[in-house]
């Protein structure tokens, strides 16, 4: 006769009795990945990771910030100077968003890279397409937050190119800025944006993505035969969740070390008047704001054609792709169009991203 | 399935063994780096430079040693001769310090003899009506392609020495006798251990105590302070300690007794002397 269950296992098999908590474990941690683990597969579980650091962090800023145009720096520069570890806390939390838009391009361009994105699995792409925009959604808003000279100005500028969208974009610059120039209802809608409907909404939306992602299975590797793909094919538990382990220990010290090195200093409170600050956006849109300085997107039209019109030809380009690409072919290798067109879109967004950069020191 | 060593080409076989061992010891890198920033010690400054460098020569040695076992079984199929990392880490050491300085070197020179070339080109007077935002974007992609270039073939001519210095130890290394499948195992056991709970609990037990580690070193207010906020002078209560009050009560109270004491023995005195009036004293008229 065997020894009687501890308490542990007795809660345990009450609650598995109830949820059937045994199959949910089984079902998440045997999941077959064909070829087994590899570490081009680790940039979702990083995502969920660095958005899960992003909320944390963002619980605790909450506790200190207020969302009012009087008291918002202020406070900023209270959890700054005063609250223990608040700056290291704000800091995380700007570069932490930094981390997710850069993962975010990394496995879009994996899953591109190994044609992930056919046939069956078409709707996990068009899911972690509206995701990538959620993404820059949270970007956008929690820029302004801290309401200092940058923050308003680089919203300025990005609503006013939301201005340029054809039939909805009057309502939606008007609907963000409640006013004719930002102030208390812009900073009030951005929060309840940042904070209440992006995470509910990236939730849902995530929580979608990996059910379809399970259903579908891995797509596995573009190469090799089948006998090398079944010799390899592991479970998900241990050596992919393993290397996830990894890959967020290592995204987690960089965004620290990143905090200490460049911690979040602000600048002069927000003003109306941009005086000696030459207004532009956060990072990851600076190649497009570059791409609007050059002579061809000059005018109403260039500008409308350069912000509004290519970017969204682009993306319903993306959108497309399963439709449009319908060879079973995975190798990129054997993808010319595909592996060119990644190359010239990612030299593109280097190229005008430095020259944006170097179009500083002009300015100054 | 796999390759002869003498089959593969130099420059496959150096980036098969040196990226995934770049981005083995990475993690630790950081780590380490990280907790010498939490310390205030820059990772790139002298101290924290050294310090660095030095626990790096062993995760470096053990990170190429990994690799290189999983290509020479996995890829080549070959025995992994024995200190293959420490081998391949000292002379992959000095070949860095050799070409590794004289690549830096023609690169620096590539990137600005190439800048200088295109600034040249874009002040012709026909180019100077170029408007500025062109003119940057022109400039970058022309010295960019021609330094990324070079800089290309400089990363391929250091990995073609560097598989030929792994290909030398592979054609010495006897053929591995196990089936594929046997030797896959084997060398994902050596990056994945046998009892895996055991090693996931041990590595979040690892990550938790560098956490708490990085917040006993972590400042607890910002090291960068805004110039133009003031900070609170708030004057702090000095430290009570109980035992030394009670003395310093108590020594007050012997003083304020020994005082009273005094007080009440001067005031009997001169009782005394007020019961026996000085003649001269009592004769003398009071002022008004």
């Amino acid at each position: 006769m065997g020894s009687q269950p501890n308490l542990l296992e007795k809660v345990i098999a009450f609650v598995d009795e109830r949820v059937g908590l045994k199959t949910l474990q089984a079902k998440m941690l045997n999941e077959p990945v064909p070829g087994g683990s590899r570490w081009a597969y680790i940039f979702g579980s990083v995502l969920l990771f660095i958005f899960i650091m992003q909320a944390v962090t963002g619980i605790l800023l909450m506790f200190y910030y207020v969302p009012s145009a009087d008291h918002a720096y202020a406070s900023t520069q209270y959890i700054i100077h005063e609250v223990d570890y608040g700056w290291f806390l704000l800091s995380y939390h700007f570069w932490g968003s930094s981390a997710m838009v850069i993962m975010v391009f990394a496995h879009m361009s994996q899953v591109f890279l190994w044609g992930a994105y056919k046939k069956p699995r078409e709707m996990i792409w068009l899911v972690g397409l509206a995701l990538f925009g959620i993404v820059m959604g949270f970007g956008f808003t929690g820029y302004l937050l801290p309401w200092d000279q940058r923050a308003y100005w680089a919203t300025t500028v990005g609503v006013e190119i939301m201005d340029k969208t054809p039939i909805v974009g009057d309502f939606m610059a008007r609907f963000l800025k409640g006013g004719a120039t930002p102030g208390q209802m812009t900073l009030s809608r951005f929060f309840v944006i940042h904070v209440m409907i992006l995470p509910a909404a990236l939730m849902g939306l995530a929580g979608l993505h990996i059910f379809l992602f399970r259903k579908a299975g891995p797509a596995g590797p573009f190469r090799g035969t089948p006998d090398e793909l079944k010799a390899k094919t592991d479970y998900f538990f241990p050596r992919q969740i393993w290397k996830d382990m990894v890959a967020m220990g290592t995204v987690f010290a960089t965004i620290c070390s990143l905090a200490f090195i460049e911690p979040v200093v602000l600048l002069e409170e927000a003003t109306p008047d941009p005086g000696e600050y030459h207004p532009e956006p956060e990072w990851y849109f600076l190649f497009l704001f570059q791409l609007l300085r050059l002579k061809i997107f000059a005018g109403e039209f260039g500008q409308f054609l350069g912000a509004i019109a290519i970017p969204g030809v682009f993306m319903a380009l993306l959108a497309a792709l399963p439709f449009i690409d319908r060879s079973p072919e995975r190798n990129i290798f054997k993808r010319p169009v595909a592996l060119i067109g990644w190359i010239v879109v990612m030299a593109t967004i280097l190229i005008f991203t430095v020259s944006a950069i170097i179009n500083r020191e002009f300015l100054d | 399935m796999t390759d002869q060593p003498t089959q593969m080409s130099p420059v496959k076989l150096g980036l098969a063994v040196a990226w995934p061992a770049f981005w083995t010891g990475m993690p630790i890198k950081i780590v380490l780096a990280l907790l010498l920033l939490a310390m205030g010690q820059h990772p790139w400054e002298f101290p924290g430079l050294a310090f660095l460098l030095l626990l790096s020569i062993p995760i470096d040695i053990w990170a190429v040693g990994l690799s290189g076992r999983t290509v020479f079984l996995d890829r080549l199929g070959v025995e992994p001769p024995a200190s293959l990392g420490l081998t391949l880490w000292w002379q992959g050491a000095a070949l860095y310090a050799t070409y590794g300085s004289l690549a830096c070197f023609l690169e620096r020179q590539t990137i600005t003899g190439s800048q200088a070339v295109v600034a040249k080109i874009l002040d012709l007077e026909l180019l100077k009506a170029i408007p500025i935002a062109e003119r940057i974007s022109i400039e970058l992609t022309a010295w960019g392609s021609v330094s990324a270039v070079v800089l290309l073939a400089l990363t391929l001519g250091g990995l073609f020495l560097f598989g030929k210095l792994v290909q030398r130890q592979a054609n010495t290394a006897s053929p591995a006798s196990a089936p594929y499948e046997a030797r896959v195992h084997q060398w994902d056991l050596m990056r994945v251990p046998a009892d895996q709970p055991l090693m996931l609990t041990v590595f979040t037990a690892t990550g938790v105590a560098l956490v708490l580690l990085l917040w006993a070193f972590m400042p607890v207010t910002t090291p960068h302070p805004h110039e133009s906020y003031k900070q609170d002078e708030r004057k702090t209560a000095p430290v009570l300690k109980p035992a030394d009050a009670l003395h310093k009560a108590e020594r007050v109270l012997t003083q304020a007794e020994a005082s009273v004491q005094a007080l009440e023995a001067k005031a009997k005195k001169s009782k005394g002397k007020a019961a026996a009036p000085d003649k001269k004293a009592a004769a003398k008229p009071k002022k008004a």
